[in-house]
């Protein structure tokens, strides 16, 4: 696979703040990526950098073999979907949708008949059918996100960027646009960028998921790796399914708060030490049980526990006032019943362990 | 039992906010009893004064068609309606023309909120001295021996004075444009501050350059600014009479000019006349430039 859009160390400064901080990355051509991040990270400028909104302070930005560092938005064939979708107020969504064919400053359609069968040819790929004629403040908001993704589409780009285009929508809709934009994507055969807060929907969504940390990109890899093996513990974190002690390397094992912690194999290369262990990887036992040899464990006392119906979350309080999360899969095991304020044992595998030093 | 209870206030509830009751009615009394004395009544009262009998001396409740003949068949009265449509037109065109790039100026290129808000009161700022000052101050500035006269001479531009820049129909427009272009500015600007930045950036997405934005998508969206500017505008300068009376030295007439010197001479009936023509003549401008936009649907 080529690379369509490629970014060498793009940097962007809002006065003394760094939004992007040496950004370089390489996107697959015809795929799904997705760009998590939490917010304040640097997600929306990288966005607009790569749409042409806001001009970098150094680096270059090739998209489909040309260096478009300084091209105008307008001419780079790059599609972008707002998150508050954008829509022209005053005109109806056939009007909208036929906006970028007839405006469009670089071979503008002007043969009316042929807008309005690429019109109607896309009104029908995003399921707009019957709507063409309503003003945009009349359609819920499933249907306003189908416009603006028509719109972009309707015009060809080579690449679509997302900006959190699922945030403005419940999440029933949410579920299930998610598949719908994967399978629009599939049909039309462009990359498409989307950004979003959500580990689930980065996992879900995926290809490839890009992790941005602190104005810089944190990790690239399929979702399996991002998930199982996260490079840094600020990545380990953003996935919200790791349980992180910060400590340093000792002999034998790694010291944190909660004594030796042991750990199977080498530990992976990152600027601050910690020690992660997966929500779903940790057994519950009566205090003082005794440990296996592979075996680490630890005491907390009960808090409380949450049902989210696949699963029970129950959190514990260490020692040291930290929380610390558990979640018991029910297809698994039929959830125990934990009294509040008492001490349990927790333990997991040493080989589960990741360890970042 | 409880249950019906409930349904009954809640039924009760219902009549009560679809239809105003008539205890809530009574809020509009005190405005009502306003506009019906102070406005239905002289407007009907003008109307009738319209058909009075007028004499040289004295005026007679005695119905009667000639006001209404004599004033439009008159050349003077008839030029006065066309110099007002005339002057009207211009100055509303001239509004337009002065006060839109700056509107685009404020409420779409400055980003800056408070700058926005300071550069609108910067607009305002002629409206702290008095009507009177802010025309007369146009004489030495106009002038034969003006200002603009002046630096023109001095730099060579021209020989001669300009004599047409005061007391002509000239000076009237710059005065007026001057005075209410601010009208213009600020429905416009507001009109413009509302565009989201993203519907441009979209439109600039999809390809666009600037000219097609501005005609597609800036334009049709200030409209309503521009209507509402243009009504401010229409209502005032066809109700004017001292801007061309300072700056026109009596040559130019407009029906407010007119109203004011028949009524200094007595003569109600004609003044009469002039005002239900004039009214007439701002109730059209207003429904016609409301047709121009659905402000409802818009605002």
């Amino acid at each position: 696979m080529s690379a369509v859009l490629q970014l060498s160390n793009v940097v962007k400064a809002y006065g003394d703040l760094r939004a992007l901080n040496g950004i370089d990355l390489a996107l697959p051509d015809d795929s799904y990526v997705s760009l998590l991040g939490p917010s304040g990270s640097g997600k929306t400028t990288l966005l607009r950098v790569i749409a042409g909104f806001e001009q970098p302070e150094s680096g270059a930005i090739r998209f489909s073999g040309k260096d478009v560092t300084h091209t105008p938005p307008h001419q780079r064939n790059i599609g972008f979907v707002f998150q508050n979708f954008a829509l022209f107020p005053h005109l109806s969504v056939y009007d909208n949708i036929a906006f970028g064919l007839i405006n469009r400053a670089v071979d503008p359609v002007t043969d009316m008949k042929l807008v309005d069968r690429k019109v109607r040819d896309m009104i029908a790929l995003v399921g707009l059918a019957g709507l063409e004629d309503r003003a945009t403040t009349q359609i819920s908001g499933g249907q306003k996100q189908r416009v603006a993704l028509a719109r972009t589409l309707v015009t060809e780009p080579q690449m679509v960027l997302l900006d959190e285009p699922l945030g403005a929508l419940d999440a029933n809709l949410r579920a299930r646009m998610r598949s719908e934009l994967r399978m629009i994507r599939e049909r039309c055969g462009v990359t498409f960028l989307h950004v979003t807060g959500s580990e689930t929907e980065a996992l879900a969504m995926g290809d490839t998921v890009l992790v941005l940390d602190r104005a810089r990109i944190a990790q690239q890899g399929d979702s399996d790796t991002i998930y199982n093996r996260p490079c840094s513990p600020a990545v380990a974190r953003f996935l919200n399914c790791y349980n992180l002690f910060a400590g340093r390397m000792a002999d034998g094992g790694f010291a944190s708060a909660q004594g030796l912690l042991g750990f199977r194999g080498e530990p992976q290369k990152a600027a601050d030490p910690a020690y992660a262990i997966r929500y779903d990887r940790i057994d519950i036992r009566p205090a003082g049980a005794s440990a296996a040899a592979d075996e680490v464990q630890i005491e907390g006392t009960f808090i409380a526990s949450e049902y989210t119906g696949s699963a029970v979350n129950a959190f514990f309080s260490l020692d040291d006032g930290k929380v610390f999360e558990v979640e018991a899969h029910l297809s698994h095991r039929a959830p125990d019943n934990y009294e509040s304020h008492k001490r349990y044992a927790l333990a997991w595998k040493k080989e589960d362990a990741l360890v970042f030093a | 039992m409880t249950m019906t209870a409930i349904t009954e206030e809640t039924e009760t509830g219902k009549a009560a906010s679809a239809r105003p009751s008539g205890k809530t009615l009574w809020l509009l009394a005190p405005g009502v009893l306003w506009m019906l004395l102070f406005l239905v009544l002289p407007l009907a009262m003008m109307l009738y004064v319209s058909f009075w009998t007028q004499t040289t001396f004295k005026i007679e409740p005695t119905l009667t068609l000639k006001s209404w003949v004599t004033f439009f068949t008159s050349e003077t009265y008839l030029g006065a309606l066309w110099t007002t449509v005339r002057i009207w037109l211009i100055v509303l065109v001239a509004t337009i023309v002065v006060g839109y790039p700056a509107a685009l100026f404020v409420g779409l290129f400055v980003k800056n909120k408070t700058l926005q808000t300071v550069l609108l009161v910067l607009c305002v700022i002629p409206f702290w001295t008095s009507f009177l000052i802010r025309v007369l101050a146009w004489r030495p500035m106009l002038g034969k021996e003006g200002a603009i006269n002046m630096i023109l001479m001095k730099i060579g531009v021209i020989t001669q004075p300009i004599e047409v820049l005061l007391f002509s129909e000239l000076s009237v427009i710059i005065g007026m444009t001057q005075i209410y272009c601010v009208f213009m500015v600020g429905p416009i600007a507001f009109m413009l501050g509302r565009i989201d930045p993203s519907i441009i950036e979209a439109a600039k997405d999809l390809g666009a350059g600037f000219w097609r934005i501005f005609r597609t998508i800036i334009l049709p969206l200030s409209m309503p600014g521009v209507v509402v500017g243009a009504i401010f505008v229409s209502v005032m300068v066809l109700g004017e009479f001292a801007t061309s009376a300072a700056l026109s030295g009596r040559k130019v007439n407009l029906l407010g000019n007119i109203i004011v010197t028949q009524v200094g001479s007595l003569k109600w009936a004609f003044a009469a006349v002039a005002g239900v023509v004039l009214t007439i003549l701002m109730g059209a401008v207003v429904a016609a430039l409301l047709r121009v936009v659905d402000l409802r649907k818009e605002l």
